[in-house]
C-alpha cells in the first residue's frame, strides 16, 4: 500500500479516530442527536433527528464548514485513486475473456480436403427467426448439391444461434470475430464467397472451440 | 519499509525503461500502447505482432499484444491473427506455438485485418447469374 492510501485511509478514519480518542481523554460526552419526538418503547424512530445544540457539536459543524473537510477528504480519495491500478483494460493492446460458445461472426467451412461442407440442405434458412439466410442451390458439375447462393444479411441477424445448431454438417458456424463493424450497410451483406473466406481465416479457432466444447454437445 | 514508502514502485519503473530501452523509447512506447508494462515474451506470430504476459496484473490485463512497428498507429484489435486469438481471450492457456491441437490444413487462408473504409473492403455481389435477362434484338442466335 502506497503513502497516498495511507493517507487517505488516516484522512478517512481520522475524524472518528481523534474524537474518540480525545473525548476519552477529556472524559466529556459526545453530543448526539436526538429523535424529535417521543418514540413508545420497542419502536424504532427513522425519520431525520434533531440536531444536537450543544456548543461542542455547533463548533464542530462549523470547523467542518469552515475548513472544507468534505472537499478535502473528496480530494483526497480523488488523489488516491490515481496511483490505484485501473479496473478497466487497455484495448485492442488487452483483450476480455470470451467463451468458445461466443456467437459472432458467420463463416462456411471446409472440410479438411477442401471441399466446402454445405449441402444445401436450407435448414439454417427456415430456422432463422430473423429470415437473414437466402439460399439457392444447383446441381455441381460433378453431381453433387452446393449452394450458388448463400447470403446473409449480417444486419437482419440477431445472432442467436440457430443456422449453427440446425446445421447437420457442421458447415455454417457463428465464428469467435466480433471486430467486423464496417463503415457501410451494404458491406454487411456477405455472400457465399465472403463466408467461405471468413472460414478460411478462422478455421484454426472455429476448430478450437468446436473442440473445447465438444463434450457439451 | 521498502513496499511502505512505495520504493519497490519506482525500482519497477526504471525497470521498465531499462527494458524499454531509455527514455525516449519508453516515451514513445507510452504515447503509442497507453501503457507501461513488462513481462514475459510468450511469442511473435508471423505478422510481427508480440504477445506478453505477466501474472502480476490481474485478469484481463495480464496479456498484452505489441503490435508491429510498420504499423505504426494504425494497430486494430483485428489485426491479431486466429492462432492468436484464443489466448488473447482467455480462452485457452495455450499459445499456439505450443498447441498440437490446431488444424494446419493448406486452404487455411493468411490473416487479414478489418478491411472497411478502405479499397480492398468487401462489397456484395451476386453469386448467380439473373433471373431475368433482357432480350437484346440485335444478337443473333
Amino acid at each position: 500500500m502506497s503513502v497516498t492510501m495511507r493517507i487517505f485511509t488516516a484522512s478517512r478514519n481520522g475524524k472518528r479516530m481523534f474524537s474518540t480518542t480525545g473525548a476519552r481523554m477529556l472524559a466529556a460526552k459526545k453530543p448526539e442527536a436526538k429523535d424529535i419526538v417521543e418514540v413508545p418503547k420497542g419502536y424504532v424512530y427513522v425519520n431525520n433527528k434533531e440536531i444536537s445544540m450543544e456548543l461542542d457539536a455547533i463548533t464542530d459543524r462549523a470547523a467542518t464548514t469552515m475548513f472544507f473537510g468534505e472537499l478535502f477528504r473528496g480530494f483526497g480519495v480523488t488523489l488516491a485513486h490515481i496511483f490505484k491500478e485501473p479496473a478497466t483494460i487497455n484495448y485492442p493492446f488487452e483483450k476480455g475473456p470470451l467463451s468458445p460458445r461466443f456467437r459472432g461472426e458467420h463463416a462456411l467451412r471446409r472440410y479438411p480436403s477442401g471441399e466446402e461442407r454445405c449441402i444445401a440442405c436450407k435448414l439454417c434458412e427456415a430456422i432463422c427467426p430473423a429470415q437473414a439466410i437466402t439460399i439457392e442451390a444447383e446441381e455441381r458439375a460433378d453431381g453433387s448439391r452446393r449452394t450458388t447462393r448463400y447470403d446473409i444479411d449480417m444486419t437482419k441477424c440477431i445472432y442467436c444461434g440457430f443456422c449453427q445448431e440446425a446445421c447437420p454438417v457442421d458447415a455454417i458456424v457463428e465464428g469467435p470475430n466480433f471486430e467486423f463493424s464496417t463503415e457501410t450497410h451494404e458491406e454487411l451483406l456477405y455472400n457465399k464467397e465472403k463466408l467461405l473466406c471468413n472460414g478460411d481465416k478462422w478455421e484454426s479457432e472455429i476448430a478450437s472451440n468446436l473442440q473445447a466444447d465438444h463434450l457439451y454437445r | 519499509m521498502t513496499k511502505y514508502l512505495g520504493i519497490n514502485r519506482l525500482s519497477k519503473l526504471f525497470q521498465i525503461i531499462q527494458e524499454a530501452g531509455g527514455l525516449k523509447q519508453t516515451y514513445l512506447k507510452l504515447y503509442r500502447n497507453d501503457d507501461l508494462k513488462i513481462g514475459t515474451l510468450v511469442g511473435i506470430d508471423k505478422y510481427g505482432n508480440k504477445y506478453f504476459e505477466n501474472p502480476y496484473y490481474f485478469y484481463g490485463r495480464n496479456r498484452w499484444i505489441e503490435f508491429p512497428q510498420h504499423v505504426g498507429m494504425d494497430y486494430d484489435g483485428s489485426q491479431i491473427p486466429a492462432e492468436w486469438y484464443g489466448w488473447m481471450h482467455y480462452k485457452t492457456d495455450l499459445p499456439p506455438t505450443r498447441d498440437g491441437c490446431r488444424p494446419k490444413y493448406k486452404w487455411i487462408a493468411d490473416h487479414s485485418e478489418n478491411l472497411s473504409g478502405t479499397k480492398e473492403s468487401y462489397m456484395p455481389y451476386s453469386t448467380t447469374p439473373p433471373k431475368v435477362e433482357a432480350w437484346d434484338p440485335k444478337a443473333k442466335k
